[in-house]
C-alpha cells in the first residue's frame, strides 16, 4: 500500500464542482481516496494551482503518419534533441519528437492522458507499440472509418446495424477506442488522386456521400454504446470557403445523448474559412461559434496554429497534396487499402502570410466566442497547428487581452480587416482553462468513468500542481508567468506517483492504453460472416487471423466494454 | 501439425498466408511459400552453443559466460557499433537501439547498403506511397525499376501486382500495362508490356527527361538520353500519364547506381509530377523481411531510420559519417556487436577486415560468413519459426511474426535483456 | 593571440575527435575545453600539447594553429564568428560547419562537409576536399548561405548541394553533380566534372574544364564571355533544370 497526502493545494476540479478551494487531496495505490494515515507521503503544494492531469483529446504522436513525420525530416530531429539522462531517454524532435521526448514534455506540462487522433486499422499495431513507448501518459486512439469499404457498403444499404457490427469487429480487433471520420469518403477518392469538396459529394464508386456516412456513423456509434461519439474531421479542410462545408455537417447532428456530445468536430480552425480563394480569405469564426452555442450536441476542439515551424499530418491525404502545391517543400502520403489515408507535408506559419494570420485569429476567437467552455477543448491539433509545447501560450493568450492585443501588432496590418478578434474582449478565468484542458475533454471523451478529468475519492490520481497562485496572479497582465508556469509542472502525479517535477522526468513510465469492446449479439458478429470474410480473403493484403492487434502489445490495456443496443 | 496464415521471415514481402507443418521441432513441409520461403523454413541448421575463438579454433561455451564477456568488450569501446538489426524482430531491435543508447555506441541497420540512399532521397522530398493492397486493388500501371521481382521478391507480382486480381481489376494480367526499367534483361523484363534498357549510370537523366515530358517540355529531350530513344521517352511518358492509378517500385539498381540517393528523388519527383495529373504512388523493394521494421523502431526511439551515433549522448545521424560502412572502412570502430544479419557477406572487403581486426560478436542462429570474422557467436532462436515478434512489411504495415514451436534456443529479445541488464549494472546510475 | 594545438600520439589513432570546441572565442577563456574522442570526453591537452604565445582582448586577435595527426579531428571552426584557424596538415569531417565570420586555412586535405551549412567568413582549402564540400544537412532546403570557400585542388561529388548564398570556388576537378539542387550562390569549377547542376532552380554555375554527362535537361541560351584564372574564356550559356521549373544558369566553356 502506497499513500500520499497533497496539502493546501488550490484545486480546480470541475466535473467535481470545485471551482478553487484550497484543501488537501489523499492518494491511496494510485487513487483518489478520502482520507490517508499519518504515514503517507505528503507533498505540500503551498496554495499552486492543482488540477486533475491533463487530458489531451486530439493530438498526432504514435504510429505510422507520425512515425512517417519523423524518418523523412532529419532537420526537424536535430532541432530538438537531449541525452540520455538519469531515467530519461535520448529525445529528438521539435515539430514530432520521439516517443519518449513527447511523452517527457506532456509530463513536464501536467498532461497524463493522450488520445491519438488517427489510427488506421491496419497499422493499429504500430499505433501500440509507439503507446508501448509513450510511458508516461494513458492512450487512446481514434480509429479511422472514414473510407471504410464494408462501411460505405453498409450506408449504402441505409443499413445501420451493419456499419455498427463492422464498427464492434474492428475496435475490437485493433484495440481502437473511438470513431474518426477524417474527410469522410474524401481519403476513398484520393485513391483515384480525387476528393470530395462538400457532404452532398458522390464518394466514386462507392454512391454514398459523406452527409449519409456521417449520419449513419453517428447512429451505430450510439447503438453500441460507446463512451465517446463519432469524432469527426469535416470535408474541406483548409479550403477557403469551408465553413459553409462545416455548417451543414453542424446541421447533421441529431441530440442523442445525454451524457456528452453526440459529434466531436476537431480542429475547427481549419474548417472556419470565408472567402473564396487564399487572397480574401476570411474569418468565419462567429458564424461557426453561433451554430456551436445553439447545438450542445455538439462539442469542438480548436486547432490552433502558432507561428513558426511545425509538421502537417493528417489522414487526409488529398487536403495533405493540396497543400504541398502551395509550398513546395516536401511531401509523404501514405493510402491504406480499404480503409483510409495520409500525408504529411512540413510548413512554417509566418506572422508575414496574411492567411497565417487569419488562421491565428481564427483558433482564438472561436474558443472566446464558445460561451460553453465545455463544448471548446484546447488544441492544436499537436502537431499540426503547433507542437503541443505552445500549450501554455495558447492558454495565455485566451487569458490576457492585453497579450492578445500585443501579439496582433506583430502581424500583418490587414488581418484586422478579416477577423472579429481585436473586438473581441473575454478574458478566460482559471476554470475555463480547467475545462478546457482536462475537464472536458474527459467528459467528451467519455472517460471520467474510468477515473480520468477530476479528483473525486475513486478517480485516477493524476494531478497536475503547478507553480501559480491564482490568488495573487493576475494573468490579464502577468501574462508571461501564466506561460511559464503552464510550461513546467511543480509536480506532475501519474496514479499517484510523482513522474515529473520542475521540469524533469522522475521514474520510468508504466502507462495504460484505454480501448473499447461493444458486445454485440451473435447474428452482428462479423468473424463469420461471409461479406466481410470475403474482404480479407479477396481485397486484403493481410489476411484476417493475422490482423487482430494481439493483446502482448497493450501490457496494461483497460478495457471499456458496452453492451450494444442492437 | 498444420500451421494456416503462417508470416514467412525472408524477404520484404513478409507473405502472410504459408501454411506450415510442424513435427515436434521440425518443419515438414511448407505450401504458398516461394523457394527463397522453402528454404528458410526447411534448410534451417543451427549453430547449436554459442562458442568463442580460443588460439587455435573455436570452443563451446556458456550463454552466460558469452554473455558476460561481450558486455565487457562493448563496455570497454570507445567507439562501439552495434549493426544488423534487419533479421530480427521489433521487440530485440528496441533493446538493442535502448543499449546503444547507454554505452554511447553507433547504431546502424542494414538500410546502410540496401535502401538507406532511399531514406536520403525521402528526407528531402517525402514519399508519395501506400500499402500494397491499394495497388492490388486499383492499380493499371506497374513499373518495376531497377529491380527484378521474380528473382528478389519471388511473389511480389502474384500477390500484389501484374498476377493478383484487385476490386477495381478482376483480371489483373490482361489489365494491368507493366514497365520494367533495367540495364539488362531481367526475367521479369520478359513479361513487361514496355521495357526501357538503360545504359549503366544513366537512370538519374532519364528520370530528368521523363520529368520535363511530363511537364510538357517535349521539345527539349534529345534523341537519346542514356540510350533510351526520345520515341520511346515519348511512348512511355503516354503510357504513364494513361493510368488511372500508376505504382512504382524501385529496387538496388537505382539506389546503388551513380548518384544513388538522387537518383531515387528524382524518381520520387517524378511520381510527384504524375501526381499533378493522375494518382501515382512509389515504393522501394526493401529486402529483409524486418529491415522496415528496423527503421520504424529506430525512428521513434532516436528520431532517424539507421545511422545513429550516441557517441555525445544525443542522437546523432549523418549517412556516410555515421553508416557502418563508411565508419568501418574508415576503421573508426574499436568493437561491434551484430545482431540479425551477415555483414561478412555483404560488406566491402575492406569493413570486413576490420570486423576480423576488432573484437566482433555476433547474435545469429546459424553460423555463416560474419562468423569467421567473429570471436564470440551467441546463437538464438529464429524469429517466424521458434521466436515470434513484430515484424514491418516493406509498405509499414506491422505484421506479428508467428512462433511455429517452442525450441530450446533463447530469442535475441532474451540475450540481449541479458546484455543490457550487465551493462546498465556496469555503467551505475 | 596565438594558440599551438599539436597532436599527441593516441593509441587508438582512428577514432575521430569532435572538437567543436576549438574556435576562438573558446580561447579568450581558455580554461575547461574539452573534446571527445569516440564516446570518451577529454580534457584538451590530453589530446594536444598546448602552446599560447601573446595577448588577446576580443576573438578576432585569436589565431589557432592545429599540427600534426589532425586528418581525424571534426567540426573545428563549428559556429566560429571572428579570428582565424590555421591547420598545418589535414583536417576531418565537418570543418567550419555554421561558420559565420573569420578566417581557416587548411594547407593539407579537407574530409567531407567542408564549411557545411556556412553563413559568412572564409574558408580556403590548398589540398583537396572531399564529398560535399560546401553543402547542407539531410533534409534541410538550404545548405550553405554566404560567405566564401575555395579549394585549390579537387572537390569530391555533390559539391555545393543545396548552395543557397556566397561562392564557392573549387579550382581542379569536381566529382559527380556538383551544384546538385542549388538555389542561389555562385559555384565556380576550374576543372572538370559530371553531370553539374542536376534539379537546380537558382544560383550561377560555372565550369571553365569539361562537363561530362550533361543532364538532358538543360536549354542552351546562348554564349557569353567570362574570366577566369587571368583569362577571358567563351561559354555555352544555359538555363535550367527544365525537370524542376528551376531558373538556374550554368556556364560550362567551349572547348
Amino acid at each position: 500500500m502506497s499513500e500520499l497526502l497533497v496539502r493546501n493545494a488550490y484545486v480546480i476540479d470541475p466535473l467535481s464542482g470545485i471551482k478553487g478551494d484550497v484543501m488537501d487531496i489523499a492518494i491511496r495505490d494510485g487513487k483518489i481516496v478520502e482520507e490517508v494515515g499519518r504515514n503517507a507521503e505528503v507533498i505540500d503544494a503551498d496554495h499552486c494551482l492543482t488540477l486533475p492531469g491533463g487530458v489531451d483529446s486530439h493530438s498526432h504522436v504514435c504510429g505510422t503518419k507520425v512515425n512517417f513525420g519523423r524518418y523523412m525530416s532529419p532537420e526537424d530531429m536535430r532541432a530538438g534533441r537531449t541525452a540520455r539522462k538519469g531515467v530519461m531517454h535520448v529525445t529528438s524532435g521539435y515539430s514530432v519528437p520521439t516517443t519518449f521526448g513527447n511523452s517527457y514534455r506532456y509530463s513536464i506540462m501536467g498532461y497524463t492522458t493522450i488520445l491519438e487522433g488517427a489510427m488506421a486499422p491496419l497499422e493499429a499495431r504500430h499505433t501500440h507499440e509507439e503507446f508501448t513507448a509513450t510511458p508516461h501518459q494513458d492512450m487512446l486512439a481514434n480509429t479511422l472509418f472514414d473510407g471504410n469499404w464494408s462501411i460505405m457498403e453498409a450506408v449504402r444499404e441505409k443499413d445501420v446495424k451493419r456499419a455498427a457490427a463492422v464498427v464492434a469487429w474492428t475496435l475490437s480487433a485493433v484495440k481502437g477506442f473511438a470513431i474518426k471520420l477524417t474527410n469522410p469518403g474524401g481519403t476513398e477518392a484520393w485513391g483515384w488522386g480525387e476528393d470530395v469538396h462538400s457532404i452532398l459529394d458522390q464518394v466514386p464508386h462507392f454512391g454514398v456521400t459523406p452527409a449519409e456516412i456521417i449520419e449513419t456513423m453517428i447512429r451505430a456509434n450510439e447503438l453500441l454504446n460507446l463512451p465517446h461519439s463519432v469524432h469527426i474531421h469535416c470535408n474541406a479542410l483548409g479550403v477557403p470557403g469551408n465553413y459553409r462545408t462545416t455548417l451543414d455537417t453542424l446541421d447533421l447532428v441529431p441530440d442523442l445523448n445525454d451524457k456528452r456530445q453526440t459529434l466531436y468536430l476537431t480542429h475547427l480552425q481549419f474548417h472556419s474559412y470565408g472567402g473564396s480563394t487564399w487572397k480574401d480569405i476570411s474569418s468565419k469564426s462567429e458564424d461557426i461559434a453561433r451554430a456551436v452555442n445553439n447545438k450542445p450536441q455538439v462539442a469542438i476542439d480548436m486547432g490552433q496554429i502558432m507561428f513558426g515551424r511545425t509538421t502537417t499530418m493528417t489522414a487526409d491525404g488529398p487536403m495533405e497534396f493540396k497543400l504541398y502545391m502551395l509550398h513546395h517543400n516536401k511531401w509523404s502520403n501514405h493510402d491504406v487499402e480499404l480503409e483510409t489515408g495520409s500525408g504529411i507535408i512540413p510548413v512554417y506559419y509566418s506572422r508575414k502570410s496574411l492567411v497565417n494570420c487569419v488562421m491565428w485569429a481564427i483558433g482564438l476567437e472561436l474558443a472566446l466566442l464558445t460561451k460553453d467552455p465545455w463544448q471548446c477543448m484546447l488544441s492544436t491539433d499537436n502537431p499540426n497547428g503547433a507542437p503541443f509545447v505552445k500549450y501554455p501560450e495558447i492558454i495565455a493568450l485566451l487569458m490576457s487581452r492585453r497579450f492578445r492585443e500585443n501579439e496582433l501588432a506583430l502581424l500583418d496590418p490587414r488581418t484586422a480587416h478579416y477577423v472579429p478578434l481585436p473586438a473581441i474582449d473575454r478574458e478566460l478565468d482559471w476554470y475555463d482553462i480547467a475545462v478546457m484542458t482536462r475537464a472536458g475533454q474527459a467528459k467528451a471523451l467519455g472517460i471520467t468513468g474510468v477515473g480520468k478529468g477530476h479528483l473525486a475519492p475513486g478517480a485516477e490520481a493524476d494531478i497536475a500542481i503547478y507553480p501559480l497562485k491564482p490568488d495573487s496572479l493576475d494573468p490579464s497582465t502577468e501574462y508571461q508567468q501564466v506561460m511559464a508556469g503552464f510550461g513546467k509542472t511543480r509536480y506532475t502525479i501519474k496514479r499517484g506517483r510523482v513522474v515529473a517535477r520542475d521540469g524533469e522526468v522522475v521514474v520510468e513510465g508504466a502507462n495504460s492504453t484505454i480501448w473499447t469492446k461493444a458486445i454485440t449479439p451473435p447474428e452482428f458478429d462479423l468473424s463469420v460472416d461471409p461479406e466481410f470474410v470475403k474482404k480479407f480473403e479477396q481485397y486484403y493484403t493481410v489476411r484476417m487471423s493475422n490482423y487482430p492487434v494481439q493483446d502482448v502489445y497493450l501490457p496494461r490495456g483497460v478495457c471499456i466494454a458496452t453492451e450494444a443496443s442492437l | 501439425m498444420k500451421i494456416e496464415d503462417v508470416v514467412c521471415t525472408f524477404c520484404g514481402c513478409l507473405c502472410d498466408d504459408l501454411v506450415v507443418e510442424v513435427d515436434g521441432r521440425r518443419v515438414v513441409s511448407v505450401e504458398n511459400g516461394c523457394t527463397l520461403a522453402n528454404e528458410k523454413f526447411m534448410g534451417d541448421h543451427r549453430l547449436q552453443s554459442p562458442i568463442r575463438r580460443n588460439g587455435k579454433g573455436w570452443e563451446h561455451i556458456s550463454y552466460d559466460d558469452a554473455i558476460r564477456e561481450t558486455a565487457e568488450i562493448l563496455c570497454d569501446a570507445d567507439r562501439p557499433i552495434l549493426y544488423g538489426w534487419s533479421g530480427t524482430h521489433g521487440e530485440a531491435q528496441s533493446i538493442g537501439i535502448h543499449l546503444a543508447e547507454l554505452l554511447g555506441a553507433l547504431v546502424d541497420n542494414t538500410s546502410t547498403v540496401c535502401h538507406g540512399p532511399s531514406i536520403l532521397a525521402i528526407q528531402e522530398v517525402g514519399h508519395p506511397g501506400c500499402t500494397l493492397g491499394q495497388v492490388k486493388n486499383r492499380a493499371d500501371v506497374v513499373v518495376y525499376w531497377g529491380t527484378n521481382p521474380i528473382d528478389a521478391h519471388p511473389r511480389h507480382m502474384s500477390r500484389y501486382t501484374t498476377f493478383a486480381d484487385g476490386f477495381f481489376l478482376k483480371e489483373a494480367f490482361r489489365d494491368r500495362r507493366l514497365i520494367v526499367v533495367d540495364v539488362r534483361k531481367t526475367e521479369s523484363a520478359n513479361i513487361a508490356d514496355e521495357f526501357i534498357t538503360i545504359e549503366p549510370g544513366g537512370d538519374y537523366a532519364v528520370l530528368s527527361a521523363l520529368r520535363a515530358i511530363v511537364r510538357g517540355k517535349r521539345e527539349i529531350i534529345p534523341p537519346s538520353v542514356s540510350g533510351v530513344s526520345r520515341e520511346q521517352l515519348f511512348r512511355v511518358a503516354d503510357l504513364l500519364l494513361s493510368a488511372k492509378f500508376g505504382a512504382i517500385f524501385f529496387g538496388l539498381g537505382l539506389t546503388m547506381s551513380p548518384g544513388k540517393y538522387k537518383n531515387v528523388r528524382n524518381a520520387i519527383e517524378l511520381t510527384e509530377e504524375l501526381s499533378r495529373h493522375t494518382k501515382y504512388t512509389i515504393s522501394p523493394m526493401r529486402g529483409h523481411w524486418n529491415v522496415y521494421g528496423s527503421n520504424e523502431v529506430f525512428t521513434w526511439i532516436t528520431g532517424y531510420p539507421y545511422a545513429v551515433d550516441f557517441a555525445r549522448g544525443i542522437a546523432f545521424y549523418n549517412p556516410g559519417e555515421t553508416t557502418s560502412v563508411d565508419v568501418l572502412r574508415r576503421k573508426e570502430c574499436d568493437a561491434c556487436l551484430v545482431v540479425g544479419s551477415d555483414p561478412g557477406a555483404h560488406f566491402p572487403k575492406a569493413c570486413a577486415e576490420h570486423l576480423a581486426r576488432i573484437p566482433t560478436i555476433q547474435i545469429d542462429p546459424h553460423t555463416n560468413a560474419t562468423t569467421h570474422l567473429s570471436r564470440i557467436q551467441i546463437p538464438v532462436a529464429v524469429t517466424g519459426i521458434d521466436a515470434e515478434g513484430t515484424a514491418y512489411r516493406m509498405d509499414g504495415v506491422p505484421i506479428r511474426t508467428r512462433m511455429l514451436f517452442k525450441g530450446e534456443y533463447p530469442s535475441d529479445t532474451e540475450i540481449l535483456e541479458r546484455l543490457y541488464t550487465l551493462v546498465k549494472e556496469a555503467k551505475g546510475p | 593571440m596565438r594558440v599551438i594545438l599539436r597532436t599527441k600520439p593516441r593509441k587508438k589513432p582512428f577514432i575521430p575527435i569532435e572538437a567543436e570546441a576549438i574556435i576562438p572565442q573558446n580561447f579568450l577563456r581558455k580554461n575547461d575545453i574539452t573534446v571527445y574522442e569516440g564516446n570518451k570526453e577529454r580534457k584538451l591537452d590530453e589530446i594536444f600539447y598546448i602552446t599560447t604565445e601573446g595577448p588577446a582582448v576580443s576573438p578576432d586577435q585569436v589565431e589557432i594553429v592545429l599540427s600534426g595527426e589532425t586528418g581525424r579531428i571534426k567540426r573545428v571552426g563549428e559556429y566560429m564568428n571572428a579570428g582565424r584557424i590555421v591547420i598545418e596538415g589535414d583536417i576531418g569531417m565537418h570543418c567550419g560547419n555554421f561558420m559565420s565570420a573569420g578566417e581557416i586555412i587548411i594547407k593539407g586535405n579537407a574530409d567531407a562537409w567542408l564549411g557545411r551549412e556556412m553563413r559568412g567568413g572564409i574558408i580556403r582549402c590548398e589540398g583537396n576536399a572531399s564529398h560535399y564540400c560546401a553543402a547542407g544537412y539531410r533534409g534541410e532546403k538550404r545548405g550553405m548561405r554566404g560567405g566564401i570557400v575555395q579549394v585549390m585542388g579537387n572537390a569530391g561529388d555533390f559539391t555545393a548541394e543545396y548552395l543557397s548564398g556566397g561562392e564557392v570556388t573549387i579550382h581542379g576537378d569536381c566529382g559527380d553533380l556538383p551544384g546538385v539542387e542549388m538555389r542561389g550562390g555562385t559555384l565556380i569549377i576550374g576543372g572538370n566534372c559530371r553531370r553539374p547542376c542536376g534539379n537546380m532552380t537558382g544560383g550561377i554555375c560555372m565550369i571553365f574544364g569539361k562537363a561530362d554527362a550533361m543532364l538532358p535537361t538543360f536549354r542552351n541560351t546562348g554564349s557569353e564571355e567570362k574570366e577566369y584564372g587571368g583569362h577571358h574564356h567563351r561559354m555555352t550559356m544555359y538555363r535550367g533544370d527544365i525537370a524542376n521549373r528551376g531558373k538556374g544558369t550554368l556556364l560550362v566553356k567551349i572547348n
